[in-house]
């Protein structure tokens, strides 16, 4: 039995002061001349002795009342000593073998090493030993309970894996420690066999998860001068709006050698075909830059890679993926009523820098014609006064296409209700509100929006890109339609921004102009950025991340089609991500477990990522492994406070073992009895005379 | 003829720790009675009047200036006149010097209390021209002064009163038999006592007194902490009369102690009650009026 605050047993010393107390007062029993025995010796004896009985029986309520209460503080538990497979506990010897299968096991022959010294762990257990293995890279696993079936744990040992994972050992002796817990008495044993990889070493808490009394044992199987040259970075820009990258790559190798240079073949390989090849010089312990660009990319997803050309003995971090889209310009088309300066801030908006995605055109909306509309990927009617039907007829059927997003800018010039039987208009224009003459107020502000929309995702946690800093003297008054949702809204409750229902998305309508004539947005360093992730969102338009590393979680966005997130792995298998439909705005993530190229499937659109193992996984520089268990086992004096600084697993431990509860409920009792007899002792005393 | 009505005066007694300081029972009993007099503000001789009572014819040997010759004058009969306060009584005061009485939990013991109650009635029956006698016992007689109205005789018994020391064990049944001898009036005898023997000796012994034709008052003398038993500390209780000791804790016997105790009490108060015997139960912590206002009840019937 344990206690998670044993100071409080500090408090059972009370329990001596009642005792010494008695034995005081009965070494200074005096002698007391008294004026006669005769009443005295008339009580009978039997009284006395239940009386003596009674206070005895009082005398050991209270002492257990303030036992079981020190009790209660002291927060008792016990580790828990079932087992799994019901082995006898109180004899021999509780293993925990600790298996390293990270990605960094990969090196030469060390896993094969590591298996054959776990076998020979096991085949030295005796007949009352009971073994549990871990499996641990960044995260711990039990292969194994408890047991003492020796070809149980031998089988397990067989079926392990190496992973692509990198390592982490604080979770895994958290992990070892709880098992240790389940041996109970048995004497405890913690074997781990393992490279010791120094980056491994991610201890994030002081905090000691290891008993003092458990008795470890370190096996490395690592090697003290590695041999390993990889490439731990790559830097890729990963969309090209251009047929010839424009942009260049650039791979960071790392010789991990200590011992010499070496000069190791790069090669940027583009969809299975190798672009360029040059020698690198990599220092001892150092590391050098390949830079690769000016090759062709047909439009769409390309799956690359920087190899090196080598085989040194950790193959896997010798390729380094990447994937690149290459893709059009988006065109961008601003409808105005013809008015000078109409979209003078919007056009610079989508040409303030010159390698945006963006092609854009201005034209007046009553000279447009629906084939030219058609066209475009996005068009943002930019206070228009109305559509020609035969210009509104396409705009109607390109955006329930699917093919073409539209931003509806109503202002000044705007015929509300020619804007509101348009079909598939998300919302209801009332009328034009001048604010100061609505309300004492001379200005409202964009203050609510939400903050888990895609559009808005950008402006969280930057106070640079506040989008409540604009003013707005005038706006349109919108009531959403039915399914339609107002995603940003002045600050007396106004809709600012409405997005279309879910069953007709592709338009937002944005209810104050864009003109600098009702608000001061255009001046604002919020209004670029809102435009263009307006725009993302309609044309579906998501900028992806060259390639992520095996440990990281990447996220999915639902696009404003939405639809059923899928996934298909380098080997083929398709998984689906989440239940239903994600729809648009909508975020979930997916953990890799393999490198390789993954392609991400959310409705029609599909894009291709690319996974690599952790980089630091190639760094097989050694810890001492006596360091390493001595930083997460608990010296004697530590454990001598473990009242103090108890693990989270221990805490658990007391959260299971709830025997305080009982404690405070026999006290309780205790207390009732006590009561009732002091009570009864004490009943009416005659008085006489 | 005078009322025995007596209504009970207010805030004149003086607390026993006071009065314990002063060592002359004369003293003592005068400053108790003079001031329990003036608490009445009345004559002490209310109740106690020369009325004239009645006639009776002389007989030989009455004294002859007791002869009415007014009345021979007119019937040619000699009469003697006969007055109430002429009718002297005998008082006799017993007090208990036994070793119990010897118990006080302040510095008024039972001894000192019952001498100061002695000592107060003896002073206060003098005064009334009563004849008083004293006699002070243990386990037996110890002093004995017949009923006299001598003159000398107050002086007397308050000075064996005063010098009066507690000792031995107590037995009621040597002072009665002796009192069945020597007492050949009627009178009044008074019992100061803790009565520390059996009940039914106790009443055995009076019962036979009060055969006699003897009115007979009982004080009962108590100390507080033989009432309510307070101690606290487990002790070594010793008998004060026979030096035997006894392991006691307060706390367990209390309860059974005071049930004991009560029913002695009420014994003495019943059987005593029911022989016509006045019984007053006396606390040590408490001034000594009770006793004196029982003594006037009674006197005022005996008369």
């Amino acid at each position: 039995m344990n206690f998670l605050n044993p100071f409080f047993l500090i408090g059972a010393a009370v329990l001596a002061v009642p005792v010494l107390i008695h034995l005081v007062r009965r070494e200074r029993s005096e002698i007391v001349p008294f004026s006669t025995l005769m009443f005295l010796l008339k009580i009978p004896k039997r009284m006395v002795r239940q009386q003596m009985l009674k206070n005895l029986l009082l005398m050991l309520l209270r002492l257990a009342l303030i036992a079981l209460l020190v009790g209660v503080f002291a927060r008792p538990y016990l580790m828990q000593s079932a087992t799994p497979d019901g082995a006898p506990t109180g004899s021999g010897r509780g293993v925990v073998l600790m298996l390293d299968n990270s990605s960094s096991m990969r090196y030469g022959q060390n896993f094969e090493k590591m298996k054959s010294e776990a076998v020979s762990k096991i085949n030295a257990l005796g007949g009352s030993d009971r073994m549990a293995i871990v499996g641990f890279n960044d995260s711990a696993t039990i292969l194994v309970q408890p047991t003492s079936d020796k070809g149980k744990l031998r089988a397990a040992v067989d079926a392990l894996e190496p992973s692509f994972a990198g390592t982490r050992y604080f979770e895994a002796f958290a992990l070892a420690d709880r098992l240790l817990g389940q041996f109970g008495s048995q004497e405890q044993h913690l074997i781990m066999i393992s490279d010791f990889q120094r980056t491994g070493w991610n201890r994030s808490s002081r905090e000691s998860v290891v008993g003092h009394d458990v008795k470890g044992e370190m096996v490395s199987v690592g090697v003290t001068d590695s041999a390993n040259v990889g490439i731990d970075n790559v830097s890729v820009d990963a969309t090209s709006f251009v047929r010839t990258y424009s942009g260049r790559i650039v791979a960071r190798i790392h010789n991990y050698r200590r011992d010499k240079d070496v000069t190791v073949p790069v090669a940027l390989v583009i969809n299975d075909k190798e672009e360029a090849r040059k020698n690198v010089l990599v220092p001892a312990s150092g590391t050098a830059l390949a830079e690769f660009g000016g090759f062709d990319l047909a439009l769409g997803f390309a799956k690359g890679k920087v190899k090196i050309v080598t085989d040194d003995p950790l193959p896997q971090d010798n390729e380094f993926l990447f994937g690149i889209e290459r893709r059009e310009k988006l065109n961008v088309l601003i409808l105005d009523s013809g008015r000078p300066r109409a979209s003078f801030h919007l056009k610079a908006a989508f040409t303030a820098a010159p390698d945006l995605p963006f092609n854009v055109k201005v034209a007046n909306a009553s000279v447009v014609t629906p084939e030219e509309l058609a066209t475009q990927d996005i068009v943002i009617f930019n206070d228009v006064q109305r559509l020609s039907d035969p210009v509104r007829d396409r705009a109607v059927q390109a955006r329930r296409s699917g093919r073409q997003g539209q931003l509806v800018v109503l202002g000044n010039s705007s015929d509300l209700r020619w804007w509101e039987t348009m079909s598939g208009f998300p919302a209801k224009p009332l009328r034009s509100v001048d604010v100061s003459k609505e309300s004492g107020k001379t200005v409202v502000y964009l203050t609510s929006y939400d903050r888990n929309h895609g559009i808005f995702k950008r402006f969280q946690g930057s106070s640079r890109l506040g989008l409540n800093t604009a003013q707005f003297n005038h706006y349109i008054e919108l009531e959403p339609k039915q399914g339609a949702v107002a995603i940003a809204k002045f600050d007396n409750g106004g809709a600012a921004l409405v997005e279309s229902p879910v069953e007709d998305r592709g338009m937002l309508v944005f209810a104050s102009s864009l003109d600098m004539n009702w608000n001061d947005l255009p001046l604002k360093p919020s209004f670029v950025p809102f435009l263009h992730e307006s725009t993302r969102y309609l044309t579906r338009y998501n900028a992806a991340k060259g390639w992520y590393s095996l440990d990281e979680s990447i996220p999915i966005i639902g696009t404003v089609d939405g639809g059923v997130a899928r996934v298909i792995d380098p080997s083929g298998t398709q998984k689906q991500i989440g239940e239903g439909e994600l729809k648009a705005g909508e975020q979930l993530y997916f953990a890799p477990e393999t490198p390789g190229f993954y392609e991400l499937r959310v409705g029609r659109n599909s894009q291709i990522l690319a996974v690599n193992s952790p980089s630091n996984e190639g760094n097989l520089e050694m810890m001492v492994p006596e360091d390493l268990l001595a930083s997460v086992q608990s010296t004697e004096a530590e454990a001598r406070q473990t009242g103090t600084f108890v693990t989270d697993d221990k805490l658990e431990y007391a959260r299971r073992q709830m025997g305080w509860w009982y404690l405070l409920l026999i006290a309780l009792i205790a207390g009732i009895v006590e009561l009732y007899i002091a009570n009864s002792r004490t009943q009416s005393v005659r008085r006489v005379g | 003829m005078s009322s025995h009505i007596i209504d009970r005066p207010k805030n004149r007694f003086i607390d026993p720790k006071v009065l314990i300081r002063i060592q002359n029972m004369e003293l003592l009993a005068r400053t108790v009675v003079e001031g329990f007099v003036t608490g009445l503000h009345q004559s002490p001789y209310l109740g106690f009047s020369v009325d004239f009572a009645e006639y009776r014819q002389y007989q030989p040997g009455d004294e002859i200036r007791r002869i009415d010759w007014n009345v021979y004058g007119r019937s040619d009969k000699l009469f003697v006149k006969l007055f109430e306060g002429e009718t002297n009584t005998r008082v006799l005061i017993i007090l208990d010097m036994s070793g119990s009485m010897n118990y006080g939990s302040s510095e008024v013991k039972k001894s000192d209390y019952a001498k100061m109650l002695a000592s107060c009635l003896t002073y206060f029956a003098y005064h009334q021209r009563d004849a008083v006698g004293l006699l002070t016992f243990d386990d037996g007689v110890r002093d004995h002064i017949p009923a006299s109205r001598r003159t000398g005789q107050l002086h007397s018994l308050l000075h064996t009163i005063e010098h009066a020391v507690p000792a031995k064990g107590t037995e009621f049944k040597k002072p009665l038999h002796f009192l069945g001898e020597v007492l050949s009036r009627r009178g009044m005898v008074i019992f100061i006592s803790d009565f520390y023997d059996e009940p039914a000796n106790i009443l055995a012994g009076l019962k036979i007194l009060k055969a006699k034709g003897n009115d007979i008052m009982a004080f009962h003398i108590m100390d507080d902490f033989e009432l309510t038993f307070p101690f606290e500390d487990m002790a070594q209780f010793e008998d004060m009369e026979t030096a035997d000791k006894m392991h006691v804790i307060p706390e367990y016997v209390r309860n059974q102690y005071l049930n004991v105790v009560g029913n002695h009490i009420d014994a003495l108060r019943k059987g005593m009650s029911a022989v016509q015997i006045d019984y007053t139960l006396m606390n040590t912590s408490k001034p000594l009026d009770a006793g004196l206002f029982s003594y006037l009840a009674a006197r005022a019937h005996t008369v």
